[in-house]
């Protein structure tokens, strides 16, 4: 069923355009600064691994959880939109097997959106800033090999707390009539996650949601790596919970619909 | 040992809160039969194919398909055609691929044994490959379902309204070749609301209404010897008098006519029953068609038995 899911989605328009932007915005932010390389544009432009970082600081939360967010709902809503949910019991796929292939699709789905953003952000950065040590202003720079490994912790990292977002847009996709309804109220969890996440206030509920913890993939660049531990285990306890439901809402859903 | 009884079903019951939307339905379809399940919108027709295909679970009774008990995604299912509540693909694939996706989806190999057959039936050309399903007509969706449902040369078919948006030609062109699935030994099962079709490809029939079956056998029965019309003058006596005599199977009336299926009585037997019972018979007319029996046997508000 992965294959089918990975083959349904990925052609559609929808996924294509996002994929595109994917490509196109670290082309185009290079592009911008490349009169100022060597450092003249800021931090992101001394090389290609601060050229990567800072485009990952861009996308984390809101543009790379709306990406993936569209992946999770359409996953989620597709089958029932088109009719075709009954004609996937008849073939005969399970539930269980029609679960797994939308999960894993979902996977590959979070990977591929860092993949591609980081891979041509790298690329577009070793053209216009070159490879060069990592800078870091007031500290010393981290060498080129420590850098490029933090990069694919971050990558790791953010694709896993892309994951829970993506959980809950798949929940909602299966819960409500269509899957513009299941992205918008994601969309709106998503940003307001981000906007409450330095109000004091609410620090108490904000803790416990999956959001708080995206940005503590910085600390992979010479800061405390320890702290990402929690932000995997709220990123987990989000999945879990939103993929049972997910689960639980694909078994009450009738069949035939 | 090859079971002969490919779709059964044995008492099925399926509720919707207090609404019953099929009760204590039973009927068997045999390999080689083609079975016209028929009845007016609401008897319970694509309620009871969801139940023998496994979308809907019932309240009770059991439903099996080629031996084997149907449930949701049963493994069965890979021997068995279903076509079910019209078409429904992924609208901005192609038809060849959502064919493949379908196909693949079951775990299967691509291609599946009869693609070519199926392919040849429904007749979409370069569409086929070339454009998206959701330019399609609704024919073209139509014949693709039925390609999808035949692809994988089943040895039982479920097929819910499969005319639906055919022209004339095509409705023949799948009539011939479901004469020969089941000439090469498959079961078929056939809702339709074109009666004038199952009359020309049915063996056997169920005829559903209001959630059971009114009537189930070979059509010949239905409609061959021992299908009569009397006309008389008292319509509940007359009800009265042949539901009393052995052999009568059904008795309906419309108005002051009686359609009266008694594939074991002679209509001097039955006449003779009415002018004893001292009903006044203004005339009889043997055999019918499947839409005179067919409304006979679910007419509903002057329904006698």
């Amino acid at each position: 069923m992965l294959y089918v899911e990975l083959a349904t989605q990925l052609r559609r328009l929808r996924s294509l355009i996002l994929l595109a932007l994917l490509v196109a915005l670290p082309v185009l932010a290079g592009a911008t600064e490349a009169s100022k390389a060597g450092g003249r544009g800021g931090a992101a432009t001394y090389s290609a691994l601060n050229f990567a970082e800072g485009g990952l600081n861009f996308m984390v939360p809101v543009l790379f959880g709306l990406v993936v967010a569209v992946f999770g709902a359409i996953l989620g809503g597709a089958d029932r939109e088109w009719g075709t949910l009954r004609y996937r019991y008849v073939q005969p796929v399970s539930r269980g097997r029609l679960m797994a292939g939308k999960w894993w699709a979902l996977v590959i789905c979070s990977a591929l959106a860092t993949a591609t953003f980081l891979a041509v952000a790298l690329l577009t950065g070793i053209m216009i800033f070159g490879w060069h040590p990592y800078h870091v202003s007031d500290s010393s720079d981290l060498s080129a090999a420590s850098a490029t490994w933090a990069i694919l912790g971050a990558a790791g990292y953010v694709t896993v707390c892309l994951l829970s977002i993506g959980s809950i847009a798949l929940a909602l996709g299966l819960l409500l009539p269509r899957s513009v309804e299941a992205l918008g109220i994601t969309v709106g969890f998503l940003i307001g996650s981000a906007a409450l996440d330095n109000v004091s206030a609410v620090h108490d509920i904000i803790v416990i949601l999956p959001v708080h913890y995206w940005l503590r993939w910085t600390q992979l660049f010479g800061g405390d790596a320890s702290q990402l531990l929690p932000g995997l285990a709220a990123q987990a306890a989000a999945i879990a919970v939103a993929f049972t439901a997910a689960y639980l809402l694909l078994m009450r859903r009738d069949p035939a619909a | 040992m090859t079971d002969t009884v490919a779709v059964a079903a044995h008492g099925l019951t399926k509720s919707y809160g207090h609404r019953h939307a099929i009760e204590q339905v039973t009927f068997e379809v045999e390999r080689g039969q083609i079975c016209g399940l028929l009845g007016p919108n609401g008897a319970g027709k694509t309620n009871t194919m969801r139940v023998l295909v496994g979308l809907s679970r019932p309240d009770s009774g059991t439903a099996r398909l080629l031996g084997q008990p149907s449930r949701l995604a049963a493994g069965v299912l890979t021997r068995v055609g279903v076509a079910i509540d019209g078409p429904a693909f992924v609208p901005h694939l192609s038809g060849r691929r959502n064919l493949e996706l379908a196909w693949r989806a079951g775990g299967r190999t691509w291609p599946p044994p009869a693609l070519e057959e199926s392919l040849q039936l429904a007749g979409l050309g370069e569409a086929l490959g070339a454009k998206k399903v959701k330019s399609y007509s609704m024919g073209m969706r139509q014949r693709l379902m039925l390609a999808q449902a035949l692809m994988g040369a089943p040895e039982a078919l479920i097929l819910d309204e499969p005319a639906n948006g055919l022209d004339p030609g095509e409705v023949r062109t799948l009539r011939e070749h479901l004469r020969r699935l089941a000439e090469r030994g498959a079961a078929i099962l056939i809702s339709s609301h074109v009666l004038t079709e199952i009359e020309l490809l049915a063996t056997h029939v169920v005829v559903m209404n209001a959630g059971v079956v009114v009537t189930a056998g070979r059509l010949e029965d239905l409609l061959g010897t021992g299908a009569y019309e009397f006309e008389v003058d008292d319509v509940a006596r007359a009800g009265k008098a042949l539901r009393a005599v052995a052999g009568v199977r059904t008795v309906t009336a419309h108005g002051q006519r009686l359609s009266v299926t008694a594939p074991g009585c002679s209509v001097k037997e039955l006449n003779h029953a009415l002018v004893s019972a001292g009903v006044g018979v203004g005339s009889v007319r043997a055999t019918r068609s499947l839409e005179e029996a067919f409304l006979g046997l679910v007419g509903q508000d002057d329904a006698v038995r």
